[in-house]
C-alpha cells in the first residue's frame, strides 16, 4: 500500500471510495506564488479526480527545511514537496547546469526549457532508484544585485562590494567574476550586517528585497539578472506509479496549467513587490548585461565541461535561446 | 479534525503517565511522540522520520550557542569571577539598609548578564553571600531568599540559554532581538526584588555596610572590568551585526578562557574536566531539544496547534482573557517542569495563537521566558529554589514563607510585561531589530 | 486520579516481574564485568566528548577569524560543526543517562514505597531502552539508509555518514540501561542511594 494515505483521515472522505491525502511541504509562507499554485493544483485536482485525491500543503517549513523532506518524500511520509535547485544538485549533480549565472537569458527561456519533456525527462526520471520523481519545475525568481552605496552597471562598480551570495562555490566564484566578494551568510542576519557595514549588499529576487526590508538599508537594486534557478516539485516516484493511468494524465495536465499561472502570479507579486520599494525610496536600474555575461562566460563554460550529460544539457539550453 | 484530537490526546496522556512515572522528560516526550507517530504513519515510516526528526531538531547553527555560553559560564565560575562581580555590586549597592542583600541582587544580575544560566548564579553568590549576611545578623531563610528571588534575571538578561531554545523552538525569532528584549523585565524584577529586600530591612533593622573608601571602591570596580567587557564585546558584537549569537558565544569562550589564564585560576590541565562538565549540561538541554522536535513534528502533521487555537478562541476572543489564561497555564507548567522542555513543548502551540491576536513574537518570547523563570523558584520542582536553599544550608520549607514577597513583587512584574509591550519591545525598536 | 490509579497497577504487575529478576542476579551477587565495563565506557564517551568540544571551539573560532579578520569566509566551518554539535550532543546525551543525569520529575517517584520505587526504576530503564531501539536504533538505520547517496551541500559528503551516530550512541545508551538495572538491584536495600 502507499504510504502517503491517511490512516486516519478517511472518514471525512466522499461515500464511494477512499480519500488518498496528498502532503505537500513547503519552505516558505502562505503568501507566495508557489504556494498559491499549489492551492489552485489541489482543488482542480480534487476536483477531476472526483475527491480521490486531496492535496494539503503544509508551508513555512513545518514539517522540516527542504533538505529534510526529500527524505520524507523518498520513504514516502509525505507525497510531495518542493526543493530549490542547489538541493537536486546533491542528488543528482546534472542539475547544476539549470542554477549556472546567465544559463537562461529570459525568463521565457527559462520557461522553455525546464518543462521540456524532449530536454528534461532524462534528468528527471534520474531519481527514481532514490524513489523520487521530478514532477515540474517552477519558476523562482530572478536575482539581482543590491547595494547600499550607487547603482551597479558595469562588473567595475562592485569593486570592493562584499554581497551576501547562498553558500556554493560556484556563487563564490560567479560573484568575484561579476566585480564583487562573495560572503555567504544567514538570511536573518543580512539587513544587521549591511547596516553596520560588514557587507555592502545582497543579490535576491525583488519579493525578497522588499519583503525582508532590505531596502531600508541598501536601496540600490541593478538589473544584472545573474542568477535564475528553478524549484522543483518532487513525488515519491511508487505514489506517481501507482496512480491509474487517467489520473496521471489529470495530474500532469493541472500541474502544467500551475506551473503557468505560477510564473504569472509570481511576475505580479513582483510588480507589487517593485511598487512597495520604490515607495520605501528603492531605485531600479539597467545594467551593461553583455559585460557582465562575458565576465561569468568562463565559469560557465568550465562547469558545463564537466561531464557528458551537461554538456549535452548546455547545448539544448543554447539552441533553444531566444 | 478528529485526528488532531484523538493524536492530541494521545500525545497528552503519555506524557503525563511517563513524566508521573518519573522516567527522564527526553524519554517520556520520545515515546509519547512515538506513540502519536504510530497513530499516524505506517511503523516504518514513523521511525524513520522520528530518528531523521530527532537528528535534525539538533542540527541547526543557532543552537550551537547553547554548548559554548554553558562553556564560557563553567570557566567562569572555575575563574574566581563571581567573587569579583560581587564586589562590584557592593560599590554600585550603596548604603542602602540591608545593603549585603541589595548586593546579592546586583551582584546576581551582573552575573547573569555574563552568564546564561539562573542555577549557576544562585550557586556561586549564595555560597558567599549567606554566610556574610548571617555575619551581619541577617535571618539565614530572609538571605537566603533574597539569593533565590533574583537568581533568576540571569535568565532575562542576556545571553539566555532559554532564549536561545525559543528562538528555535518559534521557527527562528530573532536572538539578538529576544536578547535586546530581556533586559527592561530583567532589571524591573531585580529592582523589584530591591524594593522588597528594603522595606524588610528596614522592619528588621538591618543596617547599611560600613563605608568604603574610595580607593577600594576603585579597585573593585577596576578589577571588574575586564569580566564586565564580556558584555560589550559579546552582546554589542551581536547587535552591531559583527557577528551572530553563535560566534559571538564562541568569542565568549575565547575571551573567558584568556581571564582565567591570566587570573591563574584556570590550568591547562583543568580543561577536560571543564569540557566535560560543561558536555553534562549541554547534552542535557540539547538532547531534550532533538526529541522535542519529534513532537512538534507529529502535531504539525496533524495540525494540532490550529485545533487548540480553535478552542481557545471559541472560548474568548480577548486577548487580555487569553493572555491571561497562558499565564496561568505556564505558572503552572512551570511549578512542575523545567523551562527549556516547557519552552519546547509549548511555544509552537501558542505562538500561532498570540500572533493572531497581534502579539510579536520577541513579546511572547519575553513572556514565556518570565513565567517560566518563576518556575524555577516555585515548589514542588525548582532548580534555583533547590540549588538556593541548599548552597544556603537550609530545609526547603523554611524559606517558602520569606519568598511570598518577593514572588507578589515578581507577579506583578509578569503582570505588567504581559500587558505593556513597551517593557520587552522599547529596546530592540530602538536598536532597529524589530519594526 | 484513574491515569494515577492505572500506572500503580501497572506498576505492581512490573513489581512481580522484578522479584524474579531479583532472584536471578541475587545468585551471582558481584557482577563484576558490568561494572569494569560502565568505568571504560565512561572513560571512552567522555574522551569522545571532550574531543568534539574541542574540534566544536576550534571551528567555530577559525570561522570568525575568516570572516572578520581574513575577509576570506571558509565554507565548510558552519556544517562540519554543526555536524559535530550534533554527534556531541548523541553521545554525550548517552554518557548522561549513565548517570541518570536527564531532567526528570522526580516528586511521585520519590514518595513511592520501597518496592514500588525499584519496579518503577527498572520499568523507566526498560522505557528508555526501548526508546533507544525504536527511535535512535531502527529509526536512526533507516534514516542513514535513505540518505546514503544525498551529498551535504558545503562538505560533499553522504549525509547518510552523518546519521550512523544514531545507532551508535543507541549502543551506548542500552549498555547504560542494563548497568542502572543492575544498579537498581544491587541498591535495592538502600533505595535512597540512587537519588
Ligand atoms: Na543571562
Ligand atoms: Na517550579
Amino acid at each position: 500500500a502507499c504510504g502517503s494515505s491517511d490512516k486516519t483521515g478517511t472518514s471525512e472522505g466522499d461515500s464511494k471510495g477512499e480519500t488518498q491525502v496528498l502532503k505537500i511541504a513547503f519552505n516558505q509562507t502562505e503568501q507566495h506564488p508557489q504556494y498559491k499554485a499549489m492551492v489552485e493544483f489541489g482543488k482542480s485536482f480534487e476536483e477531476k479526480t472526483n475527491g480521490k485525491y486531496k492535496v494539503e500543503i503544509f508551508p513555512n517549513e513545518l514539517l522540516g527545511a527542504q533538505r529534510e523532506t526529500v527524505e520524507l518524500v523518498q520513504s514516502g511520509t509525505i507525497a510531495m514537496s518542493i526543493v530549490a535547485g542547489p538541493l537536486m544538485e546533491n542528488l543528482n549533480p546534472d542539475f547544476a547546469v539549470f542554477n549556472l549565472p546567465y544559463i537562461f537569458n529570459s525568463l521565457d527561456h527559462q520557461m522553455s526549457i525546464i518543462n521540456n519533456p524532449d530536454i528534461v525527462s532524462d534528468l528527471y526520471a534520474s531519481l527514481e532508484k532514490e524513489r523520487i520523481t521530478v514532477a515540474a519545475a517552477l519558476h523562482g525568481g530572478v536575482r539581482n544585485v543590491y547595494n547600499s552605496e550607487k547603482p551597479i552597471q558595469k562588473p567595475e562598480d562592485l569593486k570592493g562590494m562584499k554581497i551576501r551570495i547562498m553558500e556554493s562555490d560556484t556563487n563564490v566564484q560567479m560573484m568575484e567574476r561579476m566585480g564583487g566578494t562573495g560572503t555567504p551568510m544567514g538570511q536573518g542576519e543580512v539587513y544587521t550586517a549591511i547596516q553596520s557595514g560588514v557587507l555592502e549588499g545582497g543579490e535576491n529576487n525583488e519579493l525578497v528585497f522588499n519583503d525582508l526590508k532590505h531596502v531600508e538599508i541598501a536601496p540600490y537594486y541593478s538589473y544584472t539578472q545573474h542568477l535564475m534557478i528553478p524549484d522543483y516539485l518532487i513525488i515519491n516516484a511508487e505514489l506517481l506509479a501507482g496512480m491509474s493511468e487517467e489520473d496521471q494524465k489529470i495530474f500532469k495536465e493541472e500541474l502544467s496549467k500551475a506551473v503557468d499561472s505560477e510564473v504569472e502570479m509570481f511576475n505580479k507579486e513582483v510588480e507589487r513587490a517593485k511598487a512597495e520599494a520604490e515607495a520605501a525610496g528603492a531605485k531600479f536600474n539597467e545594467v551593461d548585461l553583455k559585460a557582465f555575461q562575458q565576465a561569468v562566460q568562463p565559469l560557465i563554460d568550465e562547469k558545463t565541461s564537466a561531464n557528458e550529460n551537461t554538456k549535452k544539457l548546455y547545448e539544448k539550453i543554447v539552441e533553444n535561446a531566444q | 479534525m478528529a485526528t488532531a484530537a484523538s493524536v492530541g490526546l494521545a500525545l497528552l496522556i503519555t506524557l503525563a503517565m511517563f513524566l508521573v512515572l518519573g522516567a527522564p522528560i527526553a524519554v517520556g516526550v520520545g515515546l509519547s511522540s512515538i506513540v502519536g507517530m504510530f497513530m499516524i504513519l505506517p511503523l516504518e515510516q514513523g521511525l524513520l522520520t522520528a530518528g531523521q526528526r530527532m537528528f535534525t531538531g539538533m542540527n541547526s547553527f543557532s543552537l550551537l550557542a547553547i554548548p559554548f555560553f554553558v562553556l564560557a559560564g563553567v570557566i567562569m565560575n572555575n575563574g574566581g569571577i563571581a567573587q569579583r562581580l560581587i564586589n562590584c555590586a557592593k560599590v554600585l549597592s550603596g548604603r542602602l539598609p540591608g545593603s549585603l542583600a541589595h548586593t546579592n541582587i546586583v551582584a546576581n544580575m551582573l552575573f547573569g548578564s555574563i552568564s546564561g544560566s539562573a542555577v549557576a548564579a544562585a550557586a556561586a553568590m549564595g555560597s558567599t553571600m549567606t554566610d556574610q549576611q548571617e555575619k551581619a545578623g541577617y535571618k539565614r531563610e530572609f538571605s537566603a531568599a533574597v539569593n533565590i528571588a533574583s537568581a533568576p534575571t540571569g535568565m532575562l538578561i542576556p545571553p539566555s540559554n532559554l532564549m536561545i531554545v525559543y528562538s528555535l523552538a518559534s521557527g527562528g525569532t530573532s536572538i539578538a532581538a529576544l536578547f535586546l528584549g530581556g533586559y527592561l523585565p530583567g532589571v524591573i524584577w531585580g529592582l523589584g526584588c530591591m524594593i522588597v529586600a528594603f522595606f524588610i530591612a528596614k522592619k528588621l533593622g538591618y543596617k547599611s555596610e560600613g563605608k568604603i573608601t574610595w580607593k577600594v571602591k576603585f579597585r573593585y570596580i577596576w578589577e571588574a572590568i575586564p569580566s564586565l567587557l564580556l558584555i560589550v564585546i559579546v552582546i554589542g558584537g551581536i547587535l552591531v551585526g559583527f557577528f551572530t549569537a553563535t560566534e559571538g558565544s564562541a568569542v565568549a569562550v575565547v575571551y573567558s578562557l584568556l581571564l582565567s589564564f591570566i587570573y591563574r585560576t584556570v590550568k591547562i590541565k583543568d580543561l577536560p574536566q571543564i569540557l566535560l562538565e560543561s558536555t553534562k549540561i549541554t547534552c542535557v538541554v540539547s538532547f531534550l531539544i532533538g526529541i522535542s522536535s519529534i513532537m512538534s513534528w507529529v502535531m504539525s502533521f496533524t495540525n494540532i496547534p490550529a485545533l487548540i487555537a480553535e478552542l481557545l478562541t471559541s472560548l474568548t476572543d480577548s486577548k487580555i482573557i487569553i493572555l491571561l489564561i497562558i499565564n496561568v497555564l505556564l505558572l503552572i507548567v512551570g511549578c512542575f517542569m523545567d523551562p527549556t522542555p516547557a519552552v519546547l513543548i509549548f511555544a509552537p502551540i501558542l505562538l500561532p495563537i498570540v500572533t493572531q491576536l497581534g502579539i510579536h513574537p520577541v513579546h511572547f518570547g519575553i513572556i514565556m521566558v518570565l513565567n517560566l523563570s518563576i518556575g524555577t523558584i516555585t515548589p514542588p520542582v525548582g532548580p534555583v529554589l533547590f540549588v538556593g536553599t541548599k548552597v544556603a544550608k537550609l530545609k526547603l520549607e523554611s524559606v517558602i514563607k520569606p519568598l511570598m514577597p518577593f514572588f507578589a513583587v515578581v507577579i506583578i512584574v509578569l503582570i505588567a510585561t504581559t500587558y505593556i509591550p513597551e517593557i520587552s519591545m522599547l529596546i530592540p525598536k530602538l536598536a532597529g531589530l524589530v519594526k | 486520579m484513574y491515569i494515577y490509579a492505572k500506572l500503580m497497577s501497572s506498576l505492581q504487575q512490573q513489581n512481580i516481574y522484578f522479584h524474579r529478576i531479583v532472584f536471578s542476579i541475587h545468585e551471582l551477587d558481584e557482577v563484576i564485568f558490568v561494572e569494569t565495563a560502565k568505568k571504560w565506557i565512561d572513560i571512552v564517551l567522555g574522551r569522545i566528548c571532550v574531543a568534539l568540544f574541542t574540534l566544536l571551539v576550534i571551528l567555530v573560532s577559525w570561522q570568525v577569524i575568516t570572516r572578520l579578520i581574513l575577509h576570506n569566509p571558509s565554507l565548510i566551518t558552519e556544517d562540519l560543526a554543526k555536524y559535530s554539535f550534533v554527534w556531541l550532543v548523541l553521545f554525550g546525551g548517552a554518557l548522561v543517562f549513565g548517570e541518570r543525569g536527564h531532567l526528570a520529575v522526580v516528586i511521585v517517584k520519590e514518595k513511592l514505597p520501597r518496592k514500588l520505587r525499584i519496579g518503577a526504576e527498572i520499568l523507566i530503564e526498560l522505557l528508555t531502552a526501548f526508546f533507544a531501539i525504536t527511535v535512535l536504533t531502527i529509526g536512526g538505520m533507516l534514516a542513514t539508509e535513505i540518505a546514503w547517496n544525498q551529498l551535504s551541500a558545503a562538505l560533499q559528503i553522504p549525509i547518510g555518514y552523518m546519521y550512523i551516530a544514531m545507532p551508535l550512541s543507541s549502543f551506548f545508551i542500552l549498555f547504560y540501561c542494563v548497568y542502572n538495572i543492575y544498579d537498581v538491584i544491587k541498591k535495592r536495600n538502600n533505595i535512597e542511594l540512587l537519588n
